[in-house]
């Protein structure tokens, strides 16, 4: 080897050295960055308590229902114990996606892999209230209505379908209306019905007399993947660009947190009655990787159990409270 | 390990303290970032200088055979920034100081802030100010290792191999210019540009080393064209030179449109 040559060779060890010091440097695979002020961060629960890579997530009583899709199963925790299975594999579940609760116990929920519409009695059966075969190959967003009604997305479809309790499927909204993919729904108090197309990164909102606007379109940076309406705003968290949003009609979108790395794979989101945002992050979907998170606000005086609280402290902090009391003030004078 | 960390957190400290002092400085600094005429255009023109410059005949065709070598090497810089990036997650400096709470072993700690004086002018002090309101892309979130230090260290690197004038001119604008701004304003660490640099440096001498064995079959009479068909070799130059003031962005933009008219044609 000539001179120069077996330079050339020292040199390059000695910069790869350097650089791969460099990167035994690094201990963080991963970052939650909080916009909003006075949001705490923890990891809820992860691969060693028995979750494999979460996505749909549901609150009820003190129990957080979830939609395991990395690991085929719908899930019952109550924080601080072992998950409970309550349908697994050998149900036919393969990718369970979303879910709601019903006020009598019955858990819903859908599948984008199986497709069909799934129900879980409170006796632990799981059966299909609507068989894949009717229509339903691949469902995605699932939501509960105020009349007892479940919504369902039919991705391939473009379709929001209606589905009564005992089965029966109607079209809500049709391929007509362009909803590329519906992927997540929520109900705010005035039964408007917000639908999340996270393919054409829109966000829809029907109005109780029909009329179907797109809220929030064509912003960059913005892929709304699932929805939660709680404590008077909407949180949608967004798997493209790794973040939780709040929206409200008077305050617009605002980002509450960022995540960085491994944990930026947002996916479900749900709300505790103290306030506290549970996330549900895929960190690494075919690897059954992933974790749900916790955001609670640090202000312990958010801690009492009504649903006044929850809003308090689900709102932004002081410019969020000026809307409040505006928005109480027109609900007084009934001109919302 | 923990020391290094130290003193690229210390040096990081040092630099960042010259921003937010002053209006000009503050300009000035952040000029070769926002414009790529001033980043790239001395390195291009160090490059342009490094293949024109030989000699005789032999010597050019030796230095344009290292030049067209350092060439290929830029994807390649790429490739493994982009793969240790995708692999490793450190947040810019400017990141680290917000409040924010990191992955470790399993649990999120909070993570201890670092300081940061927000420029007084520049791009990044929009940046910075976007991160406020949240609005911040998810891959500019990570920092390391830096692709630029990678990038230009490679090509200033090649070009220093090819003709020592232009390279040391090369690689002081690299440093001063290209890499200097970018710890001052908070864009990277000291680690992130020195692990870039490291990769940058180390691909570069071992794609050159494995090319020597090509050098007969393939880089000579490669070398050897470009001196018999100047026009053609002028217009890659050019390419070469345009495409090194935007770090191949547009070669990769070019990349991603091709994936789509794949997938479109064949109706995926």
């Amino acid at each position: 080897m000539s001179r120069g040559a077996e330079t050339m060779r020292r040199s390059a060890l000695f910069a790869l050295a350097l650089a791969l010091a460099g990167c035994g440097k690094l201990d963080q695979e991963a970052m939650v960055l909080t916009v909003e002020p006075g949001w705490a961060a923890e990891i809820a629960a992860g691969g060693k308590d028995g979750f494999a890579s979460p996505d749909g997530l549901h609150w009820a009583g003190g129990t957080l229902y979830v939609a395991d899709e990395g690991g085929s199963a719908v899930r019952a925790w109550k924080p601080g114990t072992r998950p409970a299975l309550l349908a697994g594999s050998e149900a036919g579940l393969a990718s369970p996606e979303d879910l709601v609760r019903d006020s009598a116990g019955n858990l819903y929920f859908t599948d984008d892999t199986r497709g069909g519409l799934w129900r879980t009695d409170g006796a632990g059966r799981t059966t299909a209230l609507v068989e894949p075969g009717r229509g339903l190959p691949s469902t995605e967003g699932l939501g509960l209505s105020p009349s007892g009604d479940l919504v369902v997305g039919d991705a391939p479809g473009h379709r929001v379908l209606k589905v009564t309790r005992d089965g029966s499927v109607s079209v809500l909204l049709g391929p007509e209306r362009r909803i590329a993919k519906p992927e997540s729904f929520a109900f705010d108090d005035a039964g408007n019905l917000y639908i999340a197309d996270n393919r054409d990164n829109v966000l829809y909102r029907l109005t109780t007399n029909g009329a179907l606007h797109r809220t929030i379109a064509d912003r960059p940076g913005f892929s709304p993947e699932s929805l939660l309406f709680a404590g008077g705003a909407l949180f949608i968290t967004d798997s493209d660009n790794g973040k939780l949003f709040r929206y409200t009609p008077d305050d617009g979108l605002t980002v509450v947190a960022i995540f960085g790395g491994t944990l930026a794979n947002v996916q479900g989101v749900a709300a505790d009655e103290k306030g506290a945002l549970y996330i549900s992050v895929q960190s690494d979907l075919k690897g059954r990787k992933g974790y749900i998170l916790k955001l609670s606000r640090k202000d312990p005086s958010n801690r009492a159990h009504d649903r006044q609280a929850v809003g308090r402290a689900l709102a932004p902090a002081p410019r969020r409270l000026g809307a409040n009391l505006k928005e109480k003030a027109q609900r007084r004078e009934g001109t919302t | 390990m923990d020391l290094i960390v130290r003193l690229s957190d210390w040096l990081y400290l040092l630099c960042n303290g010259l921003a937010g002092r002053s209006w000009l400085v503050d300009t000035l600094i952040s000029l070769p970032l926002d414009n790529a005429l001033v980043k790239a255009g001395p390195v291009g023109a160090c490059f342009v200088y490094a293949w024109w410059s030989g000699g005789g005949e032999a010597d050019t065709r030796h230095r344009r055979s290292i030049l067209l070598v350092t060439v290929a090497s830029l994807l390649f810089v790429l490739a493994a920034t982009k793969t240790i990036a995708d692999g490793h997650f450190q947040p810019r400096p400017f990141v680290h100081a917000q409040q924010a709470w990191h992955l470790e072993d399993g649990k999120l700690i909070e993570t201890e802030k670092l300081a940061y004086r927000e420029s007084l002018n520049g791009g990044v002090s929009n940046r910075y100010r976007a991160l406020k309101r949240g609005e911040i892309e998810r891959n500019d979130l990570g920092s390391f290792p830096s692709d630029h230090a990678g990038f230009f260290v490679a090509l200033s690197l090649g070009i220093f191999l090819a003709s020592r004038r232009a390279g040391a001119v090369a690689l002081a604008w690299t440093g001063i210019a290209i890499l200097l701004p970018r710890i001052v304003t908070g864009m990277h660490s000291p680690l992130d540009i020195a692990a870039g640099a490291g990769i940058g440096a180390a691909v570069l001498l071992a794609v050159q080393l494995v090319a020597r064995r090509a050098r007969s079959w393939a880089l000579d009479p490669l070398a050897g064209w470009t001196l018999r068909h100047e026009g053609l070799a002028a217009a890659l130059v050019f390419f070469v030179a345009f495409e090194s003031t935007n770090v191949l962005t547009n070669v990769r933009d070019l990349a991603g449109t091709g994936e789509e008219i794949v997938s479109h044609v064949a109706g995926r």
